[in-house]
């Protein structure tokens, strides 16, 4: 009797998570397409994803695409220096950016692709900011969902 | 208890944005110029199409492109990685342009109407008074006139170089390339679009998508210079393509 009252229980927080997915998905798809004023496949590989995590050392706030610059460190503390692209300042600030969001210094983890030629660069699907959040990061690539 | 776990794990999945929402357009039908012609002009938000195969919200796409044989190896054959005019910051062209993201300004007098698109700070401007097209060498916008079917705009562009994609994943098009776009404002924060793709050498029968634009009075074009920080061609990870 408990596990029948626990799968009714359970049911219904299932229906619950699927609609509340349903209403992320579309949340995203009415907020936030990924932009792009170049083909993504031109510089990105979509199959290699990638999470770093560091600190903030600059923000370029400029067309066609922002840049954001952090230094990772390694398990042994050596620093790599990486770069990575987002959206354009038009769109992000559109969707609540400003060139403020971000700070130097600012602990972030971004999460994105890695471009095609092997340098320390990545296509920005994601900012978690210091207190948690993650926001999209405009990414051009065509899969990118919030 | 592991059951209540459940929600929380799913909005930590979720991606959010830092503002916007709560828009909704203005209500009321569509307005007329002093001649009574429907009046297009606005800033609009339309429906960013990086492929036109795909159908998604205010965009009906084609799934299946009636490629010729010269089409097909075209479009097999197109390796973004190779050459990207787009990203080397090149003119997108009339069809790429009106596929952007960003929003497109619509200026209309008695005689021209011009497509003020902020992707790259790119204009379009043309006669809609019935006059035929001008004899001149191809473009990357092509060479368009407008004329008036009741109340829809019809706009026809020929004359392109060639040098473009219809989207940002690529779809090719011919110098042969005419395009037909039908614009009609269906009320005052509506537009309904159509574009016609008519291209004997890549297509065996034209084809078209179909979109909603939505009237946007709480923006403004903001400038878009390409060329300011395209760090992606300056350090060689985007390559100019050869024509």
């Amino acid at each position: 009797m408990s596990r029948l009252a626990c799968g009714s229980r359970r049911d219904t927080l299932m229906l619950m998570k699927n609609r509340l997915f349903a209403l992320l998905i579309a949340l995203c798809a009415a907020s936030a397409a990924a932009w792009a004023h170049h083909s993504f496949a031109a510089e990105f590989d979509g199959a290699k994803t990638i999470t770093l995590e560091g600190t903030l050392t600059k923000l370029e706030w400029a067309n066609p695409h922002i840049w954001l610059y952090l230094d990772v460190k390694d398990a042994t503390g050596t620093v790599a220096k990486w770069q990575c692209e987002g959206g354009a300042p038009n769109g992000l600030t559109r969707n609540g950016w400003s060139r403020d969001s971000l700070k130097t210094g600012d602990q972030v983890t971004i999460e994105g692709w890695l471009a095609k030629d092997g340098s320390r660069t990545c296509n920005a699907r994601s900012v978690k900011l210091p207190d948690g959040r993650r926001i999209f990061a405009g990414s051009s690539n065509p899969d990118a969902k919030q | 208890m592991h059951c209540l776990k459940i929600l929380p794990v799913a909005a930590a999945l979720a991606i959010g944005a830092f503002g916007q929402g709560g828009f909704k357009p203005p209500t009321g039908p569509a307005p007329r110029t002093a001649d009574g012609k429907p009046d297009l002009s606005g800033v609009w938000q339309r429906p960013y199409v990086p492929d036109m195969t795909k159908s998604g919200p205010n965009q009906q796409g084609m799934a299946e492109l009636p490629f010729t044989a010269w089409g097909a190896d075209q479009w097999k054959n197109y390796h973004a990685e190779e050459g990207d005019y787009a990203g080397a910051c090149l003119p997108f062209g009339l069809p790429r342009s009106i596929n952007s993201p960003e929003p497109m300004q619509l200026m209309q007098s008695a005689k021209y109407v011009s497509l003020m698109f902020e992707q790259n700070t790119w204009y379009h401007v043309f006669p809609i008074d019935g006059r035929a097209h001008r004899d001149q060498l191809p473009t990357w916008f092509g060479d368009s006139v407008g004329h008036w079917e009741g109340d829809t705009l019809v706009v026809d562009t020929v004359n392109f170089n060639g040098k473009t994609r219809l989207d940002t994943i690529g779809h090719p098009h011919s110098d042969q390339l005419h395009m037909i776009q039908r614009f009609s404002r269906t009320d005052l924060g509506h537009m309904a679009y159509e574009v016609t793709i008519d291209d004997p050498k890549t297509f065996t029968k034209p084809w078209k998508n179909t979109r909603t634009f939505t009237l946007r009075p709480d923006w403004e074009l903001m400038e878009y210079s390409c060329e300011e920080n395209n760090k992606s061609l300056w350090e060689g990870r985007i390559k100019v393509p050869k024509y």
